[in-house]
C-alpha cells in the first residue's frame, strides 16, 4: 500500500481526473473531499461491501424458491412462460 | 406513464401493477460484486399480473436478480436521488426513471428480502441504469418482503 502524509486541504491526485482531498482533520475522524468523473462510483467501503454481499447472494435464485415466491406476491398468477 | 408506483396501497388490484417493459439495459459501471457485467435484460416473470422481472445477465446468463418495483411490496418507500446518480443517468424528470428492487428468494418463500438501501435505477428512454447506494437513508439492504 502506497502511504502518503498529507495535511487539511492538501489533495492527492489517483490517475488523471481523481482528487482525493482532506478537509479536516479532528480527533480520530477525518473528512474527506473526493473529486472524480461521474462515471466513477464513490463508496464507503463497508457499504460497498455490503452490497456486494447482498448481491452475490440475490444472484441466480434457486428456481424451486422463486416459484414459491411467485405464489406468494400480490396479483392473480398465471403460469410461468415457456 | 403509469401512475401504478405511485403512493397507492399495496392491494390486489385488476390493472397490472409492472409497467415494466422488456428491454436490454446498460449497467456502465457495472453491479457490486458484478462489475465485469454490463448488459441486462429485463424481462417480466410470472404473467401479466405478477409483479416480479427478472434481470438476466447477457455475458453470464447463470447470473440472473429477480427484482420489482419497490411499491408493490413497500408503498412508502421513496428515496431520493442524488444528483450525481441523477446526472450520470441522464435523468431530469422523475416519469423518466423506472425504480427496481432485487429480490433475494429464500426457503421458505416467506423469508425473501428487498434490497432497499441499493435499489436499481433505470432511464427508461436511454436504458442507461445503474444500482444506487442509498448509504445514509436507514433504508435496510434486506428488508423483509413480508414485513408487515
Amino acid at each position: 500500500m502506497l502511504v502518503l502524509t498529507r495535511r487539511a486541504n492538501q489533495s492527492i491526485m489517483i490517475g488523471h481526473d481523481v482528487v482525493v482531498t482532506v478537509l479536516e482533520v479532528r480527533g480520530d475522524q477525518i473528512r474527506i473531499g473526493i473529486r472524480a468523473p461521474r462515471e466513477i462510483d464513490v463508496h464507503r467501503e463497508e457499504v460497498f461491501r455490503q452490497l456486494q454481499a447482498a448481491n452475490r447472494q440475490a444472484a441466480s435464485p434457486d428456481k424451486d424458491a422463486l416459484d414459491a415466491l411467485g405464489a406468494l406476491v400480490p396479483g392473480p398468477r398465471e403460469a410461468r412462460p415457456g | 406513464m403509469s401512475a401504478a408506483r405511485g403512493a397507492e396501497a399495496p392491494t390486489q388490484t385488476a390493472q397490472s401493477q409492472n409497467d415494466v417493459e422488456p428491454s436490454i439495459l446498460d449497467f456502465a459501471g457495472g453491479l457490486p460484486g458484478f462489475a465485469d457485467l454490463r448488459r441486462f435484460a429485463l424481462v417480466r416473470w410470472g404473467g401479466d399480473n405478477s409483479p416480479l422481472c427478472l434481470l438476466k445477465s447477457m455475458d453470464r446468463p447463470e447470473v440472473e436478480f429477480v427484482v420489482a418495483p419497490p411499491n408493490v411490496f413497500f408503498p412508502d418507500y421513496e428515496p431520493e436521488l442524488d444528483d450525481g446518480t441523477a446526472e450520470r443517468l441522464g435523468l431530469s424528470e422523475a416519469e423518466d426513471a423506472l425504480m427496481l428492487v432485487i429480490l433475494t428468494v429464500e426457503k421458505p418463500p416467506e423469508s425473501a428480502t428487498a434490497n432497499l438501501m441499493g435499489p436499481i435505477v433505470v432511464n427508461k428512454n436511454t436504458l442507461d441504469a445503474a444500482q444506487v447506494v442509498l448509504a445514509d437513508s436507514g433504508y435496510e439492504l434486506r428488508a423483509p418482503l413480508g414485513g408487515k
